[in-house]
């Protein structure tokens, strides 16, 4: 559900305009109320991890101490001999899998959408969105039988439900990467005389590149952080991250492993997020046109 | 595709029909494997869910359309719909608050709103999952919180498997106002900046511009936001199942345990609860996108 989210775009305002904007300046109390609701924010924000950024070091921290009573890398020895390493290879290969499949057959269905002429083009987008409405127990709790009596092994059924989840991300982030996209740069190049496969390598992909990131990055997330499809279709014989949270965290006295699970789960997607962030603005940098007022496609949400 | 005035429009009027249908042909074909997987798993998923659920793909014996799975647990169903909507309306409201609060601190700039920006954009990739370990770690009675207060766990409320499901609630927000937050602020960053500053000029005071420009302005985001948290709250398994209590269950809890039960019975109990949280979830789709409607900048 993240994909209106404006990855590697600026959300707050260049500070060279606010500055001069006269009528807009900050005064003293305003100033006070929003950085009182901005630490708030913060702290609202940030809350939530400190206590497995400390469990995860922690040895022991018995009740009433505010701090551990004995630091240590216990939950890491433990959370490795449980297979923390193998479940986090799992995880990233699931994660990558439905990017390299959601994200190409995305991006072709948004071009067609946005250029060519597909019949009953709103029908088909409602389609695509379809399954963010869809809770993911029911396809999985519905198609079980069906894949099960088809003989489709199981990482295979988990895959195909995870690239459906994460087609609407893929579709509407590559839906509006094509909006701002300007097809008159293909034309061109074909009109010099460039092949198919080179306009393709050398000016569609290069202009749709920090589209198809965002993209991959979502579909990457929905393979690395689902867990309802693993554990019902996966039955156990796929293993991953998440399923380790899981069966540790329904536990009691696992705090330290559950803590350090956690924060592998945690560290991938950031470090993406943050290479994502730093690709869009030095490729929004390098461009000729600058910001592009991006148009978001109408139709459903 | 907006109509582009030029050559290229007239080349394209004049093309000749056996081209029209090509280019048909390669957008389907474009569209198509997409469009299988997607349709597949959508209409496939429900339909098979609703064919279990009366009976018509038993595991073993014959098929025979019955009603008993909705029966069968109707008592169970209901308090897990109230109590699944409880949650997911509760979720949503708090979300989109707190979410639009931090997307207006964040479009005024300047350090503040730098910093709840970086926070929130770093929030929204953490696995549910992994949200709901670390809030039971912080506010559950022998959590951080009650720790710094020096609060006994006695006289702690039951936050984690209390009856109000408030960790629960606590976590979805958490997770999705920081979405909410950037979605919005996505949107303001766009639009609002030069629609605020003239009515600045035209002598709008703070107050009125919050409420006759920017929330205006934000509130087709804010709606799609809500559309869509309120689908994934209702029909989401971990964070209830690891931060709730084990009785009364909401829906994808209820279903869950139904489907991983050895009776054989349960299956079609399983699919009846499915049913029953879809025809909820496109429920809340219709009444949010008719809202959406409404709002005057829909075009």
């Amino acid at each position: 559900m993240a994909m209106m989210i404006p990855y590697g775009q600026r959300v707050t305002p260049d500070p060279r305009t606010t500055r001069s904007r006269g009528l807009m300046r900050p005064r003293p109390v305003g100033r006070i109320v929003r950085i009182a609701v901005a630490a708030l924010l913060a702290l609202w924000f940030a809350l939530p991890v400190v206590p497995l950024l400390i469990w995860s070091v922690a040895n022991r921290w018995s009740f009433p101490a505010t701090l551990p009573t004995e630091w240590g890398l216990d939950g890491l020895s433990q959370a490795l001999a449980q297979g923390a390493v193998p479940a986090f290879g799992r995880s990233i290969l699931l994660g990558l899998a439905v990017a390299a499949i959601a994200t190409p057959l995305g991006a072709l269905a948004a071009r067609a959408l946005t250029f060519g002429r597909v019949p009953a083009p709103r029908l088909v987008s409602a389609i695509l969105l379809a399954p963010l409405a869809l809770p993911a127990f029911v396809a999985v709790m519905g198609l079980t039988i069906v894949l099960l009596r088809a003989r489709v092994p199981a990482t295979l059924a988990v895959l195909l439900l995870l690239v459906a989840a994460a087609l609407p991300y893929t579709v509407y982030t590559m839906r509006v990467a094509y909006a701002a996209h300007d097809i008159a740069f293909e034309e061109e190049a074909r009109t010099l005389g460039a092949s198919r496969a080179h306009v393709l390598a050398r000016v569609h992909l290069p202009l749709v590149a920090p589209g198809l990131a965002r993209a991959a990055f979502l579909a990457f997330l929905v393979g690395w952080s689902d867990y309802v499809v693993t554990v019902l279709v996966g039955g156990g014989s796929l293993v991953t991250l998440p399923l380790l949270v899981g069966s540790f965290a329904a536990g009691v006295g696992n705090d330290a492993v559950v803590a350090v699970l956690s924060v592998s789960a945690i560290v991938p997607p950031l470090l993406l997020l943050l290479a994502l962030g730093r690709f869009g603005r030095r490729y929004a940098g390098g461009r000729l046109t600058g910001p592009t007022p991006s148009r978001s496609p109408k139709g459903s949400p | 595709m907006l109509p582009t005035p030029g050559p290229g429009a007239a080349i394209a009027r004049a093309r000749p029909r056996a081209s029209v249908a090509r280019d048909r042909w390669v957008a389907l074909a474009s569209v198509a494997p997409a469009l299988l997987i997607a349709g597949l798993v959508v209409v496939g998923g429900i339909g098979m869910s609703a064919a279990q659920s009366v009976g018509l793909v038993p595991l073993v014996g014959e098929a025979a359309f019955t009603l008993d799975a909705y029966v069968a647990n109707g008592d169970e169903l209901l308090t897990g719909l109230a109590l699944s909507l409880g949650i997911a309306t509760a979720s949503t409201a708090l979300s989109c608050v707190i979410g639009l609060a931090a997307a207006i601190i964040i479009t005024q700039g300047r350090v503040t709103g730098r910093v709840v920006a970086a926070l929130s954009a770093l929030t929204i990739p953490i696995p549910h999952l992994v949200g709901a370990a670390s809030v039971g770690l912080l506010i559950a009675d022998s959590g951080l919180i009650p720790r710094v207060l020096g609060i006994a766990p006695t006289a702690w409320p039951d936050l984690v498997g209390g009856p109000w499901w408030v960790a629960v609630v606590l976590e979805y927000t958490w997770k999705e106002s920081a979405f909410v937050a950037l979605v919005v602020a996505g949107v303001l960053a766009t639009r609002v900046a030069r629609y605020d500053e003239t009515a600045a000029l035209l002598g709008a005071s703070r107050a009125r511009r919050l409420r006759h420009v920017v929330i205006p302005l934000a509130t087709p985001a804010v709606i799609v936001s809500a559309i869509i948290i309120f689908v994934y709250t209702l029909g989401s398994y971990e964070v209830a199942w690891l931060l709730g209590r084990p009785y009364p269950e909401p829906l994808p809890v209820l279903a869950f345990r139904l489907f991983t039960s050895i009776t054989l019975t349960s299956r079609p109990e399983a699919a009846a609860v499915a049913v029953a949280t879809t025809l909820v979830s496109l429920l809340a789709v219709a009444i949010g996108m008719a809202l959406l409607r409404r709002t005057p900048l829909w075009k």
